[in-house]
């Protein structure tokens, strides 16, 4: 960075008014006896983004907190931060090539969508049954080696939809039948101490499904054949595909940002299903009785819904969801018995930084992790760390929301 | 009196001393127990482990099939080092301290190796690594340790100085993994690289990465005329396709792909827009085998169902081989003496003829040579292959440096 003083300046300045403004709103609000549940995030939002100018009326006034002040004043804060960078950094290539920054736009949001599918399902099974699974990871793995072998060894040559179908029956299976030997115990009050019995036995089942699978099928990458081979258009023109321009293996946007034809598929589908999964929850009545048993289980079962089927269905649902998302993935990465372990810690990232068991939240979550992630890898100016920092960038905005949120995005307050 | 007495005692216990030296010396437990070391996990090279467990054991096989070593058969202990330190260090206190072995050969990934061979300074035991790059494994000096694969500053040399002589390139990207062999490997790159007025720009990752889809972009935004890939394992594969994914593989960009590239099924399978890649390979071609390379070929590719055998395999073969001469030379399998008979060993194996010049007796420094040329193979061939067709083996591929190894020109993507 050429000039980084002018960022870190810049940087001090927010960080010091975000301070005031989250240490001194609540006290005053609270002097004035107005709701304090917002008014630590609001001041530190409205005082990181506008300083004085904009704490001191809220002080005086005390208005009625809204949130989209603090999505408004979230934007701002990421503006002048750009605009700090800009200045600091003039040649930094986030700064001077546009093509360059669409393309890592694009491609975060790509990568966002996937892994907040990946996180819907351990959401969904956290909000119902209460269980942090940490098999998810091994669920996503069963998926993806389906797929592999159903299309070169089990049936060669068959359509990998079908691949997909039967990783979302076996996955859904192993995440039935699981909940009904060993979880149902816990539900039923015959385990002591749950959510330590919850941890350790979804561990155990990892474990398990990781050994089993390198056992069975060896510890060698593999993977999957495209799904699909795109028509090769361009739009307006053949001639000057200045909108789109596909070729079998990729499409490239504005000329600029190119998206491999794996991961566009695997992005849609997640798209797709995220959208079946919101009619289904929302708009049929087994849908209805899971939300109400993940609000209230025992005023669920007086009007006849019976919590234990649900959860049965809910841990299925959610290993079938990280199974889905392994079996749309398999065409993208080399696929070994221990590929899960990544998603399955940046799952976690992720359900927090939403909100425990909110699924709008694991998916906003995963959307955020997603550019994030492409926007320090692309823009930290020393390359030789860009990359060996990607864990640490979720982690950074997590903490900082934790700080700021303790809920999440959309997490409810117990 | 007493001067007869204390006479008589000392001279029994002089003959106790002796006869338990001497049953010491020469009494050997059965089975012989040898380490094998490999990545047989991920985030490990599990290719490159799997092919270097399957090449110990056919070692092991060959030994025992012939009446075994000093009058008893032996066994070969595997221990996963999944290519993490904390696991090279749990792996070898088990073999040494559980399982008892005697010596320990193999090892892929010089971040366990580096781990693994404090274990074993520490208790004594003599430990030959096939396939750790790291300088620093010999620059330590210690009487255990030897290495019959190349140094990681020499190999980065070599492939530095084959990257200069591809045409129109100004500037490398390396993709590098953030380890005990990638950071090195890139650095001693980088240097030798801008001496030769070639910019290099590296991108360390860490182990295991799956998504390279941000750096990849990144790099392409830099525009290199050639990329390096020193990373190992699934990972390697992985960058390789995302990069084809992209517009920066292979068949786009004059690409040095990491070794695992060698087991050709695996690397068609994960990376099928990878045609043109050129791979660095430890050991001397296929045109040069000796007897005894011809053999283990054979043993090799039925064993496994593979066409040929991966130039690890080769190393982690002559690694426990030449630990079984050096154990029967010694006539004993007490760490001392096998690393003494190894210091003086003129061992004929997979990779020619191997020797150990610079030891105990004749120091590095004595010479004016570097301490990491202790306990070294001065000598693996190297030599970079290129695929020219898709779904090509690796034994077929056309050798396109140096050029006394050539079997045909490099095609140069950017240059068709």
């Amino acid at each position: 960075m050429e000039h980084s003083a002018i960022f870190w300046t810049v940087f001090a300045w927010l960080t010091f008014w975000g301070m005031v403004g989250v240490i001194v709103t609540p006290r005053i609000f609270l002097r004035k006896n107005l709701d304090v549940s917002r008014a630590g995030l609001a001041g530190a939002c409205i005082g990181a983004a506008t300083g004085p100018l904009g704490l001191l009326p809220l002080w005086y006034f005390g208005p009625r907190l809204r949130t989209s002040w603090n999505v408004l004043s979230g934007l701002l804060i990421i503006a002048i931060l750009a605009w700090a960078f800009a200045v600091a950094d003039p040649h930094n290539t986030c700064v001077t090539n546009g093509e360059f920054v669409t393309s890592l736009f694009v491609n975060g949001v790509i990568m966002g969508i996937i892994y907040g599918f990946m996180a819907l399902g351990l959401s969904l099974i956290f909000s119902i049954l209460g269980v942090v699974s940490f098999a998810h990871g091994e669920f996503y793995m069963i998926g993806g080696m389906v797929v592999y072998f159903f299309t070169t060894t089990w049936f060669p040559g068959s359509h990998p939809v079908l691949g997909l179908i039967a990783a979302c029956a076996i996955t859904f299976a192993i995440g039935a039948i699981f909940e009904r030997i060993f979880l149902q115990p816990m539900s039923k009050g015959k385990v002591e101490r749950p959510i330590e019995y919850g941890i350790l036995v979804t561990f155990g089942l990892a474990f398990f499904l990781q050994y089993f699978v390198q056992a069975v099928a060896g510890a060698n990458p593999v993977k999957a054949g495209r799904f699909f081979d795109f028509p090769v258009v361009g739009i307006p023109t053949m001639a000057d595909p200045w909108l789109i321009k596909t070729t079998t293996g990729g499409l490239t946007l504005f000329n600029a940002a190119s998206i491999s034809n794996p991961r566009l598929t695997a992005a849609a589908i997640a798209l797709l299903m995220l959208g079946i999964l919101l009619l289904f929850l929302y708009h049929t009545w087994i849908g209805k009785a899971l939300r109400a048993v993940s609000q209230d289980p025992q005023a669920a079962a007086v009007i006849g819904i019976n919590p234990e089927t649900m959860n049965t269905l809910a841990f299925a649902l959610g290993g079938m969801l990280a199974g889905l998302s392994g079996a749309t993935l398999v065409q993208s990465f080399s696929w070994v018995p221990q590929v899960g372990m990544l998603p399955t810690l940046r799952s976690f990232v992720i359900i927090v930084l939403g909100g425990l068991g909110s699924l709008p939240g694991a998916f906003l979550g995963g959307l955020v992790i997603g550019v994030i992630e492409a926007a320090g890898t692309g823009c930290v100016p020393d390359p030789t760390r860009a990359a060996a920092y990607i864990p640490a960038y979720g982690m950074m905005v997590l903490t900082l929301v934790l700080l700021l949120k303790p809920t999440g995005f959309f997490g409810r307050q117990q | 009196m007493k001067k007869w007495k204390a006479l008589r005692f000392c001279t029994i216990l002089c003959a106790v001393a002796l006869a338990s030296w001497s049953y010491s010396a020469s009494a050997v437990d059965c089975p012989i127990k040898i380490g094998g070391l490999a990545p047989l996990s991920a985030p490990g090279a599990v290719t490159g482990g799997e092919a270097m467990r399957d090449a110990m054991m056919i070692a092991v096989d060959e030994v025992n099939a012939k009446g075994g070593l000093l009058g008893c058969q032996v066994k070969l202990v595997m221990g996963d080092t999944e290519g993490l330190p904390e696991k090279g260090t749990a792996v070898m206190e088990k073999l040494i301290n559980q399982d008892k072995v005697v010596a320990a050969g193999g090892e892929y990934h010089s971040s366990a190796g580096i781990a693994a061979m404090e274990v074993a300074h520490k208790y004594g035991i003599p430990v030959v690594f096939a396939e750790t790059w790291n300088d620093g494994i010999t620059s330590k000096k210690y009487p255990e340790v030897f290495r019959i694969a190349p140094l990681s500053s020499e190999v980065a040399d070599f492939q530095s100085k084959f990257a200069a002589t591809v045409p129109g390139v100004k500037k490398v990207a390396m993709i590098v993994e953030n380890t005990d062999f990638g950071r090195p490997n890139a650095e001693a790159s980088v240097k030798v690289l801008e001496k030769a007025g070639i910019q290099a720009l590296m991108f360390p990752v860490d182990i295991g990465t799956q998504d390279f889809s941000s750096i990849i972009q990144r790099m392409k935004a830099e525009k290199p005329d050639l990329i390096m890939v020193i990373v190992t394992g699934e990972a390697s594969y992985n960058f390789t396709q995302q990069a084809a994914d992209a517009g920066t593989g292979p068949e786009n960009l004059p690409m040095i792909c990491d070794q695992t590239a060698l087991e050709s099924k695996a690397y068609w399978t994960n990376v099928p827009a990878g045609n043109y890649g050129i791979i660095m390979r430890v050991g001397i071609p296929p045109q040069l085998f000796n007897d005894v390379a011809k053999t283990f070929v054979k043993a090799y590719t039925t064993k496994t169902g593979k066409n040929a055998a991966e130039s690890y395999a080769f190393e982690a073969y002559d690694s426990v081989r030449i630990l079984m001469q050096a154990i029967k030379e010694a006539n004993s399998t007490e760490g001392k003496a096998i690393i003494k008979a190894l210091e003086k060993i003129n061992y004929v194996g997979a990779l020619g003829t191997i020797t150990f010049p610079y030891g105990q007796d004749n120091p590095p420094d004595k010479t004016g040579k570097e301490d990491k040329w202790w306990h070294q193979f001065p000598e693996p061939a190297i030599t970079m292959l290129q695929y020219q067709k898709k779904g090509q083996d690796s034994t077929e591929a056309v050798v396109v440096y140096p050029a006394k190894y050539k079997t045909g020109d490099p095609v140069y993507v950017n240059k068709k």
